[in-house]
């Protein structure tokens, strides 16, 4: 399945020019293209930036009855101006849709597209496959291949007042409303294979926020925790977008200065972050934000020797991960392998044991402060065969310490971290619980209470 | 030779956000954020008891932990074993023939270092390390 980018984001506006001057000042650049698609009966203004790029789509320039012309008449006249549609970037269309719809999307056959820019003259051209809303729950969708090369649109020049530091550099995240949210994970985790980075629950916001990243832009799947009971069945919704600049106290003034309030600078959710609220209608139906990743989140250690900022573990916690217990290493051998971390490593073993319903032969090797547990898997379907499987021999998972683990399985699963029940583990005397890796950056976590 | 365990390495794309569930969630605290400009990572360094975990996120895109990104997502890259003394071991491990990437210790964030290859241990990536009395 070729990997999906976020390749430009959709704005349905009603007036094109007013729309293209406000969103100028907005992002502090001029237009990259503007252009109309006379066979479907709307024109657009394109603005790229470092990492995607913007259209600001309107009706006119061609047959109103176009196809596009239809669906973008109906948007307005129900919605209002705002946020219209998501483009997928993708390598070869003909088969994302063929694999989109065996995972269950309505996509529609891929058509080919193109506009021509109206002061060079310029023709860009691609394919494109769009899904039918329903399949999405409300968020439209199409994939897109772009015949042109990526220089046929060149980045939006930044407006000489801008000044590189103000303008908009990179679209830094979306946001989606999902007031049912197990079916929009679904759509973005399981169909569209985005990366889900975080699950996290903010009880002071009563919200629930799923994090997914498309390379470098994060979709933000946000449900209020509440309202999942009365939002059964209703769509989702593209809601708003956070804009990247370099210096939000220099941007912020230089919008004042073209008539555009902001509240804010104030700190991000985010720790190093700074946002801003845009504030009245110059986004066009846009919730707007802009945010700056400050220095320090990129380089701390030039101000910060003792990672300070960074230490901000609460000081009220649930539970304490007291030690590294051990080391689960995947192996097809355990008596080999024991015998490599002796030979080259000096490190004997305490024991070979193959615990009765356990599928696993393990091997418990003492290193100092914890222990290797190599595991040779007995049973073919067993997960750590799986592992062998798919990854080879090698690190599998690491067994960390915790002071009390049913107040840390409570504590976790508050917080939305998918966290198995606690259960009796494998070595004599331990309670085990196992954190989904997508939870943990990729890592097998298994958190173990010793008696 | 090994006294312990010094730290098990994770491999993220981004240290910022990793941050958000090793430092906020589990309550771990951070000791040391550094980059290294010269081997092209940035690390974090959490406390876990007498042992660390240290998130690393590469910051070109050329080395072996961004080709490992790359190839095989986020997750356990490597565990580092503390030792008394880097230049003996490295060279005991050299006289056994054991595939190394290393051939000379080397400084790295936890003190003078050298990696063994995965090969050379069933697939996991050892390091070794004597730290530096600061």
């Amino acid at each position: 399945m070729t990997h999906l980018r976020l390749d430009h984001l959709v704005i349905a506006v009603r007036d094109l020019d007013a729309a293209t001057a406000d969103y100028a000042a907005l992002l502090g650049r001029e237009p990259s293209w503007r252009g109309s698609h006379p066979a479907y009966g709307t024109r657009n203004t394109l603005f790229r930036i470092d990492n995607t790029y913007v259209e600001l789509l309107a009706l006119g320039g061609g047959k109103r009855d176009g196809r596009w012309a239809g669906e973008l008449s109906r948007f307005l006249d129900e919605h209002g101006e705002g946020l219209y549609a998501l483009a997928l970037g993708v390598d070869d269309v003909e088969a994302t849709a063929r694999e989109m719809r065996r995972r269950g999307l309505d996509v529609l056959d891929p058509a080919d597209g193109s506009g021509t820019d109206e002061a060079t003259g310029a023709r860009r051209a691609w394919r494109h496959a769009q899904v039918r809303v329903p399949s999405t729950r409300g968020v439209r969708l199409f994939f897109i291949q772009h015949y042109s090369p990526a220089e046929a649109l060149p980045p939006a020049p930044i407006a000489s007042a801008a000044g590189g530091r103000t303008a908009v550099r990179r679209m830094d995240h979306l946001v989606v409303l999902s007031p049912e949210m197990e079916p929009a994970r679904q759509l973005w985790g399981d169909v569209l294979e985005a990366r889900l980075a975080l699950d996290r629950t903010f009880p002071e916001r009563n919200a629930r926020i799923l994090f997914f990243r498309l390379d470098d832009i994060t979709v933000e799947i946000s449900g209020g925790a509440a309202q999942t009971k009365e939002g059964l069945g209703k769509p989702d919704r593209l809601w708003g977008v956070a804009w990247g600049v370099d210096d939000l106290d220099a941007a912020c003034a230089r919008l004042r200065e073209a008539g555009i309030e902001t509240s804010g600078p104030r700190p991000g959710i985010k720790p190093g972050t700074l946002v801003a609220t845009v504030k009245g209608e110059r986004a066009h139906g846009v919730p707007t934000l802009l945010i700056e990743h400050t220095p320090e989140s990129f380089r701390p250690e030039s101000r910060l020797p003792q990672g300070a900022a960074y230490d901000r573990a609460p000081e009220r916690r649930a539970f304490t991960l007291t030690a590294l217990d051990h080391l689960v290493l995947a192996t097809q051998d355990a008596e080999a392998g024991a015998a490599r971390w002796r030979d080259v490593l000096g490190l004997g073993t305490r024991q070979i044991v193959t615990p009765e319903g356990t599928h696993m032969r393990l091997a418990d090797i003492p290193a100092g402060n914890c222990f290797i547990e190599l595991v040779q898997p007995l049973s073919e379907g067993h997960r750590v065969a799986r592992s062998l499987a798919a990854r080879g021999p090698g690190m599998f998972s690491m067994a960390l310490e915790v002071d009390d683990l049913d107040a840390a399985v409570a504590d976790l699963r508050a917080k939305g971290v998918p966290v198995s029940d606690a259960g009796p583990g494998v070595w004599a005397g331990t309670r085990v619980a196992r954190i989904d890796k997508r939870a943990a950056n990729g890592v097998s976590i298994q958190l173990i209470e010793r008696r | 030779m090994i006294k312990n365990v010094h730290h098990v390495g994770v491999v993220v794309r981004d240290i910022e956000q990793a941050l958000g569930f090793y430092r906020d969630t589990l309550g771990l605290r951070v000791h040391k954020i550094q980059t290294m400009d010269d081997q092209g990572v940035r690390a974090a360094l959490l406390t876990l008891g007498d042992s660390e975990i240290e998130l690393l996120q590469p910051v070109v895109d050329d080395n072996g932990v961004a080709r490992y990104l790359e190839r095989r997502g986020e997750g356990l890259h490597h565990v580092c074993f503390e030792v008394d003394d880097v230049d003996g071991d490295l060279r005991a491990l050299q006289k056994m023939q054991v595939e190394l990437i290393d051939q000379e210790p080397r400084i790295g964030i936890a003190g003078r270092i050298c990696f063994l290859h995965p090969s050379a241990m069933d697939g996991t990536l050892v390091e070794l390390c004597e730290p530096i009395p600061s």
